[in-house]
């Protein structure tokens, strides 16, 4: 046996493949062979190098993947027909609750992601927690956001939560001052409180466009990816 | 996809338990069909570090890693319905994330490179340098720097070997699944891991006969295997 064959057996030898009928002689030549009883060790130590540097999921993998879904999810049901109410059993619920808290305030649904974590598992988390205390989920999770929780007390900006239920139609257009029901807590004296309501109006168009962006972007990539599923593989080309 | 099928669906979240995690893949993957968010969840525990692992050595960018991982994982959802248990489900997932490695780096390579940080090496040629820090250096900058060398040096195998490679090496296929994730017949898969291995071996030569490097190959080791036993 030469060296080239020996080595095509050793690679196979790392996946079990050997025939049978090859092993004794790939044995002799090893006896013989120092630079392939090397090259063997060497693919095992390739092997454990490999094994050894596995990468780690980046942060909030999780997350960003549930938001990701959500707005697919959103896409596939149509931006017109926005399912507000939902029956409990609808086991896409919380998906379509998480895609329009999306919508509405990305930002303060992704500090709430980091607060919670990924394993929550009831049907409405998102719509049902954040509005029963959106200040401390966002207190927990960003201390870019902590001021303005402070400031403004999330009064009448509870994104996410009930809005959801008041603002039936919505859909995802840059968010209004009208929609925010600012005449549930704002008492419309505070100058610095309609600075922060109105950056935050801001920050929401900002998000809400960047959305639509992405939006079209994973459209596209759909489309590309679409056309190149229908090739078949072949890496002789 | 169709949302439809939701109207008729009547799905009692209580209902699914913890026994999910003894589910084979294909079964779990017929649970999501019938729109049962925690299968999917199952399946995204099972397969993300698989994909990212495989992902990032194809395309070495992690943003772009996890991206196209998360997307892998959203086409698998979204198309959970047309999966039939004609082929194994590993296989089935392996081969979206392969289309869209393959794709993402032809729309790469097509685009005009203004710099290239890292030319190809010559074969023969030995591109990594072998590491020149401490032994007792902390541990964790260790791995981070040998993730590194080993990273350059995996993005270094030409794709059409890289792809087979690691689907073999990190995520286990065997020849046969990964006929069917490339196309290739299987003489061919088996020559192109043989090449891939050969060629994965010259790039990390340097690094095979550092002996700071090995004590640190086993001191990871010595690490997962403990927190193996933790777990
Ligand atoms: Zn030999």
């Amino acid at each position: 046996m030469r060296c080239n064959k020996a080595r095509e057996f050793l690679s196979m030898e790392m996946d079990g493949m050997v025939p049978p009928d090859s092993t004794v002689e790939l044995e002799q030549h090893l006896e013989t062979c120092a630079d392939c009883q090397e090259y063997r060790s060497d693919l095992l130590l390739g092997k454990r190098l490999l094994a050894a540097t596995e990468p780690e999921l980046p942060e909030n993998f999780d997350w960003k993947l549930q938001l990701r879904l959500s707005q697919t999810l959103r896409e596939a049901a149509g931006d017109a027909a926005f399912p507000w109410e939902e029956k409990p059993s609808d086991a896409w619920a919380w998906l379509r609750n998480f895609g329009t808290a999306a919508a509405v305030g990305m930002a303060a649904i992704l500090t709430f992601a980091i607060f919670v974590g990924p394993n929550d598992t009831s049907d409405h988390f998102v719509a049902d927690s954040v509005g029963a205390n959106p200040a401390a989920a966002v207190a927990e999770g960003g201390n870019d956001r902590l001021p303005l929780s402070r400031q403004i007390r999330f009064n009448g900006l509870q994104v996410g939560g009930p809005m959801q239920r008041q603002a039936p139609g919505m859909s995802l257009t840059p968010v209004t001052g009208s929609r925010l029901g600012l005449d549930r807590g704002w008492s419309g004296g505070n100058l610095e409180d309609l600075r922060i309501i109105n950056r935050l109006r801001a920050e929401n168009r900002q998000l809400t466009s960047a959305l639509l962006k992405s939006q079209l972007q994973l459209r596209l990539r759909q489309a590309q990816l679409d056309t190149s599923a229908q090739k078949a593989l072949d890496l002789e080309k | 996809m169709n949302l439809s099928r939701d109207e008729h669906q009547q799905v009692n979240p209580s209902a699914i338990t913890g026994d999910l995690r003894e589910i084979r893949d294909e079964d779990l993957i017929v649970h999501v069909q019938n729109g049962r968010r925690k299968a999917f969840d199952e399946i995204v525990s099972r397969y993300k570090g698989r994909l990212f692992s495989f992902i990032l050595r194809m395309v070495k960018d992690p943003d772009l890693a996890e991206e196209l991982t998360q997307e892998t994982l959203i086409r698998v959802f979204v198309h959970a319905g047309k999966y039939r248990e004609i082929a194994k489900f590993s296989t089935w997932v392996f081969t979206i994330a392969t289309n869209l490695v393959r794709n993402k780096m032809r729309q790469r390579s097509r685009r005009p490179r203004l710099v290239s940080l890292n030319p190809a090496p010559d074969e023969g040629e030995m591109p990594v340098d072998p590491p020149d820090h401490e032994a007792d250096s902390s541990s964790e900058v260790e791995r981070e720097e040998l993730a590194r060398l080993i990273q350059e040096a995996t993005s270094q195998i030409p794709e059409k070997y890289r792809i087979p490679f690691l689907l073999r090496e990190v995520d286990q296929l065997s020849y046969e699944e990964i006929q069917q994730v490339t196309g290739l017949k299987l003489g061919t898969v088996r020559s192109r891991i043989n090449r891939a291995r050969n060629r994965f071996r010259q790039l990390i030569k340097p690094l095979l006969r550092n002996e700071t490097l090995l004590m640190e190959l086993e001191r990871i080791e010595a690490r997962a295997e403990a927190e193996k036993g933790n777990n």
